[in-house]
């Protein structure tokens, strides 16, 4: 079977080589011929989103590793170009691989479409390395590179204070992966130690093997853990997002909170859970204090600004909060749900942050005291923007809703407390978003807000896939539950089976059935 | 009594000798100042080797001083050069004129 | 008669060492390729065009770096060996130190060109000094034996005195190469007197000696020992600019011509590092690697610590790039410090990758220095990206990679350093150097976010790019994308360059 899907095409280097190879075709293009940049970046874009959704088709509903490829890239330090993916990381390629061609499509920027367009493609070509990545410096080095274009993104494309936003957003990352880096070398070098055997830095040997000292593990988990709340946010260590997010142009906002930040839950996945299960149930809850935290900071915070690019940024520190809960419940649903969040939380907002641009390209202003009673101007986008607000707010029917569900289910079982103040922050999710829908479209039209054009049919056409996964995913989430959940019950298997102290609920959804397949490589 | 003039006698006044010349190249700022203090060190190092040289019964130290000699002749050209280079564009050669970078 | 005859027979008697002069060979074609370019240029003066020196000075660099290749195979095939009695050891590391600092010369070389017909400078005594400095550099990595160390330091360091205060019409051009030599000579008396001091506890100053003098005796009185490492320490400390024998280094890497700078920060710290490297970790490694090794490490976390935060307040930018060296050099010390295998193919690996990171830095500040070299204020990189999108985006990637970026060679040198560090329990040191290289990044961030984002005053300048510097940057960007990209074949060659010392009969 392994063999089977190894010897197939290698879909995932080529959707990393291919935004990569269209980041070069642009850049060779002269400068004058300005009019082929967006196609050849949306191309690429496209071809990279078929890619994906291809390996969707081609995926098992098994807990192993799929379309692995596996090269030696440094041999003296064991580092070798280990791809491949699972359960848990397959939808989040698949949701780069759709979300960027959205983008693209979404917003045209201010200047200079070439380098534009170019760090858009290595963007993308980079997140999709950091979800496929199966050996830690490789995962580093994708998540390092993910940094860089978009600082040139925010910086050279952004609104207002860009040049702060990006030079924080560059400074507060890399502080944590710096911290990172050094957990890496060490994860590698006693896990040379404890085993005897070569140095390496693959996942799935460091998973399976577990020599790392206890003590050593939590260092290095508290600082993946560092590096990775960064990038969450997670409270108190969110304070470049809402700066980020706002000053971003458009395709970077919607790629900064559809993307970016499940680079960071993703990683607490990979690294807190599978690499060091014992280090994260003794650390949970700090970590789970910190998402309850992010739930409602996030959504008190988002119910006072003023300006709706801001409130929709600090929805996400509620949103990523709820999917950390998931996250360390360490329960199936609860993991289950944090996934289902990331994913969906990813079309929501992007479609929100998409419809804010389109506000301000109409309106030169996203603060909410200036617009009013845009419903009468602008009813296909207030129809539009119902949908996904509803969407976002969690909705039953709607796909923000069984993410967010299953999270607190799991939290429920797994984390009672924590479960019990987070779903506060559902309610007042539904009270930020609404109120300030309220005063956005709903009053007297005047002035500008009176003649505001409504959506464009090609602005419509970027929204409608996403609009179409909102309800589809709402309704159905069944498909995508089941092909995670292989994966995500042999990571709560690995979990269990590495760490003392931690049996309670868990066993109970562990059947004797299960417990065979878990013997694959899981996480 | 006899002073007996023992190895360590030697060593002590070199590293005197020393000490004299890397304080006075801190403390002085006048460039040839500086320079005959860096003189003084090496020629206390000089003095140290043949100490060395002697007790441990060993040519190789003396032979390290004609090193340091033709060395420390290579150190004055150069840097007598350098000297004369800035004095005549400017009046006084005094270190603490030189100072166009700060930071 | 009778008497004069036995003299005369007698001195047949005196034994002169075997030189093997292909083991010599690359010190030997640099040094006589620099006399040789003095004989000529003063025999047809005039008459030769201005390009000859650069071309003849890169070409004796690459012969020298293609005579290493044959001596490389040597020493793979049959092992490390000392020649000329002793005096100078034949081994991976310093052939590959060799070719590093050949490789220097080329891109110093290429700067210089262009830069001397700016300046309206010619005249062949830059490439010439830079040729014998170049040679003293190779005697210092090669060197067995402490006077050696130090012959090796002086060549390579007086001529770069000259070097530093050649440009004539700069005031701040003399006033670097006054305060370079000024601290030069004192450090020099420093690791001087330390070799005194190694010498009067040991009883040799030769380094296979004195490793094998420590390994069979145990000193009971080591005062003497410990002093003169201290001595020798602060001596080379001085050398590469360690924190806090550092305060020459921003001056001087501001007053000096920038293509010397190039040099100084590429040839000369590959040079003392190396020689650095192998006197404490091959020759005193075994044997006193605990005693120097606190002392080391405090020196890394100031080196470290000091060249990050100083680098981030200052508005020139050969100020900025001379402070982030000394943070570099924090790094490079970091490996010296792991003493291990390990950390000397981490030194060396992170030698080579600052060697095309800090030329092409430097390339690009010489070209937009313009004429009369004085224009490296941050300000005057505003805009660069509108008036030389490529120049930006070349000390963008040099920038990045010095910050440590992945797929750059900065990155992986960091990574080889840390690793090296960490196997050697140094985890919080290696902490603290990541910290630090965030606060560097965010310096070098700065000159980005001037060359991208900021509006440049008035009409932005389009600097002149001479074709060899634009050589020089290509070369160097190259090396260090490949280098980031395909590491494989540099870690290898620093993998089985070790250090090592091969005793030595008496």
């Amino acid at each position: 079977m392994l063999a089977a899907t190894s010897s197939q095409f290698p879909v995932i280097p080529a959707m990393i080589l291919l935004p990569f190879a269209g980041a070069a075709l642009i850049g060779l293009l002269p400068r004058s011929r300005g009019d082929l940049f967006r196609p050849v970046a949306l191309l690429t874009a496209v071809a990279t989103g078929v890619l994906s959704v291809w390996m969707l088709v081609g995926f098992e509903d098994v807990a192993r590793f799929q379309f692995q490829v596996n090269q030696p890239w440094i041999s003296d330090l064991g580092i070798s170009l280990h791809l491949g993916v699972n359960g848990i990381s397959l939808f989040l390629i698949v949701l780069t691989g759709l979300m960027f061609p959205v983008a693209i499509l979404g917003s045209t920027p201010s200047h200079d479409p070439k380098p534009y367009y170019a760090w858009l493609l290595v963007l993308m070509g980079a997140s999709v390395g950091v979800f496929a990545a199966m050996d830690l410096v490789v995962f580093f080095v994708f998540f390092e590179l993910v940094l860089v274009p978009m600082y040139f993104l925010i910086g050279l494309w952004g609104h207002g204070r860009r040049v702060y936003a990006a030079t924080k957003f560059f400074l507060y990352t890399m502080a944590g992966s710096a911290l990172m880096l050094v957990g890496i070398v060490a994860t590698g070098i006693l896990h040379q130690r404890g085993t005897g055997g070569p140095l390496t830095f693959d996942m799935v040997a460091i998973a399976r093997d577990q020599v790392i000292s206890r003590p050593a593990t939590l260092w290095i988990f508290g600082a993946f853990a560092v590096a990775l709340a960064i990038k969450v946010p997670l409270v108190p260590l969110h304070t470049w997002l809402p700066d980020a997010h706002t000053e971003a142009p458009t395709a970077g906002s919607v790629i900064l909170a559809a993307i970016m930040l499940k680079l960071g839950t993703y990683g607490l996945i990979r690294f807190g859970l599978y690499l060091f299960p014992d280090a994260a149930v003794t650390l949970r809850p700090v970590l789970l204090t910190l998402a309850v935290l992010g739930i409602t900071y996030g959504a008190v915070v988002a119910t006072m600004q003023k300006d709706l690019k801001r409130l929709v940024a600090y929805s996400s520190v509620a949103h990523m909060g709820f999917c950390v809960l998931g996250i360390f419940s360490l329960t199936v649903q609860g993991i289950e749900g944090s996934v289902l969040v990331m994913v969906n939380h990813g079309i929501t907002t992007g479609a929100l942050f998409l419809l804010v641009g389109y506000i301000y390209e109409r309106r030169h202003t996203r603060l909410i005291s200036d617009l009013s009673g845009l419903q009468k101007s602008a009813p296909i986008m207030a129809a539009c923007f119902t949908l996904v607000m509803l969407a976002s707010v969690g909705l039953p029917g709607l796909n923000g809703f069984p993410g967010e569900f299953l999270s607190l289910l799991g939290a429920f079982e797994g984390a009672r407390w924590w479960g019990v103040v987070a779903v506060t922050g559902v309610i007042l999710a539904a009270l930020y978003l609404l109120w300030a829908y309220q005063r956005t479209f709903h009053g007297p039209a005047t002035g500008e807000n009176a003649r505001m054009k409504d959506l464009r049919p090609g602005e419509l056409m970027v929204l409608a896939p996403l609009l179409v996964l909102i309800v589809f995913l709402g309704l159905y989430p069944a498909p995508m539950l089941e092909r995670m959940e292989p994966s995500v019950k042999a990571l709560v298997a690995h979990v269990d089976r590495n760490s003392d102290g931690f049996t309670a609920v868990e066993r109970r959804y562990v059947g004797p059935a299960e417990a065979a397949e878990r013997e694959g490589e899981g996480g | 009594m006899t002073l007996q003039l023992t190895g360590s006698w030697y060593l002590v006044l070199a590293a005197m000798i020393f000490a004299i010349g890397a304080v006075g190249l801190m403390v002085r700022r006048n460039p040839l100042v500086m320079f005959m203090c860096v003189e003084l060190m090496l020629n206390a190092v000089n003095l140290t080797f043949v100490t060395f040289s002697r007790l441990l019964d060993d040519v190789g130290g003396q032979a390290v001083v004609f090193f340091v000699l033709v060395v420390a002749a290579a150190e004055v050209v150069v840097g007598l050069a350098i000297i004369v280079a800035i004095m005549r564009r400017r009046q006084g050669a005094n270190a603490d004129d030189v100072s166009l970078m700060r930071g | 008669m009778t008497g004069f005859v036995a003299v005369l027979a007698a001195t047949e008697d005196i034994p002169t060492p075997d030189v093997d002069w292909s083991a010599i060979a690359p010190n030997l074609i640099l040094m006589l390729g620099g006399i040789l370019l003095l004989t000529v240029v003063s025999v047809v003066r005039g008459r030769l065009p201005g390009w000859f020196h650069a071309v003849w000075t890169i070409s004796v660099a690459t012969a020298a770096i293609v005579a290493v290749v044959p001596l490389w195979q040597r020493v793979q095939d049959s092992g490390p060996e000392s020649v000329l009695a002793g005096a100078l050891v034949l081994d991976g590391f310093s052939l590959v130190v060799t070719a590093t600092i050949c490789v220097s010369v080329i891109l110093a070389a290429l700067l210089l060109e262009a830069y001397l017909r700016r300046e309206r400078l010619g005249g062949p005594e830059w490439y010439v000094l830079m040729l014998l400095s170049a040679s003293g550099g190779v005697t210092m990595a090669t060197a067995n034996d402490l006077v050696v160390v130090f012959i090796g330091l002086e060549i390579l360091s007086v001529a770069v005195y000259v070097l530093a205060a050649m440009h004539r019409r700069r005031v701040s051009s003399q006033e670097a190469g006054l305060k370079y030599f000024v601290l030069g000579a004192f450090s020099s008396a420093f690791l001087l007197y330390g070799i005194a001091l190694t010498y009067g506890a040991t009883g040799s100053t030769n380094l296979s000696r004195i490793q094998a003098f420590l390994a069979d005796t145990v000193i009971t009185q080591n005062a003497l020992l410990l002093g003169g490492l201290a001595f020798m320490l602060v001596g080379f400390g001085f050398k590469v600019a360690v924190v806090p024998f550092h305060n020459w280094k921003p001056d001087v890497y501001q007053g000096s011509p920038t293509p010397v700078t190039a040099f100084m920060a590429t040839a000369v710290t590959a040079a003392a590092f190396a020689a650095l490297l192998r006197v404490y970790v091959t020759t005193f490694g075994p044997t006193y690697r605990t005693e120097w090794q606190p002392l080391v490490a405090a020196l890394t976390v100031l080196t470290l610590v000091v060249g990050a935060f100083l680098a981030i307040s200052q508005t020139n930018v050969k100020r900025m790039l001379a402070y982030s060296s000394i943070n570099h050099a924090g790094f490079v010390l970091l490996g010296v410090l792991a003493a291990s295998a390990a950390g000397d193919a981490a030194t060396l690996f992170y030698l080579v990758a600052y060697t095309f990171m800090a030329a092409g830095s430097f390339a690009v500040v010489a070209v937009v220095g313009r004429r009369g070299d004085g224009h490296h204020d941050l300000s005057d990189y505003q805009g660069l990206s509108r008036s030389r999108p490529g120049l930006a985006l070349v000390f963008t990637i040099l920038l990045l990679s010095q910050a440590g970026v992945p797929l750059t060679a900065g990155f992986l040198a960091k990574f080889y350093v840390l690793a090296a560090a960490v196997e050697s329990g140094y985890t919080w040191l290696a902490v603290l150097a990541m910290l630090t290289a965030v606060v560097s990044a965010f310096m070098y961030l700065r000159i980005v976010v001037t060359m991208y984002f900021a509006e440049p005053e008035g009409e932005p300048r389009r600097p002149r790019i001479p074709a060899a510097a634009g050589l020089a940057m290509g070369l160097c960007v190259v090396g260090v994308l490949v280098i980031g990209i395909v590491p494989g074949p540099l870690s290898d060659v620093a993998n089985d360059a070790v250090s090592q010392l091969v005793a030595v009969g008496r």
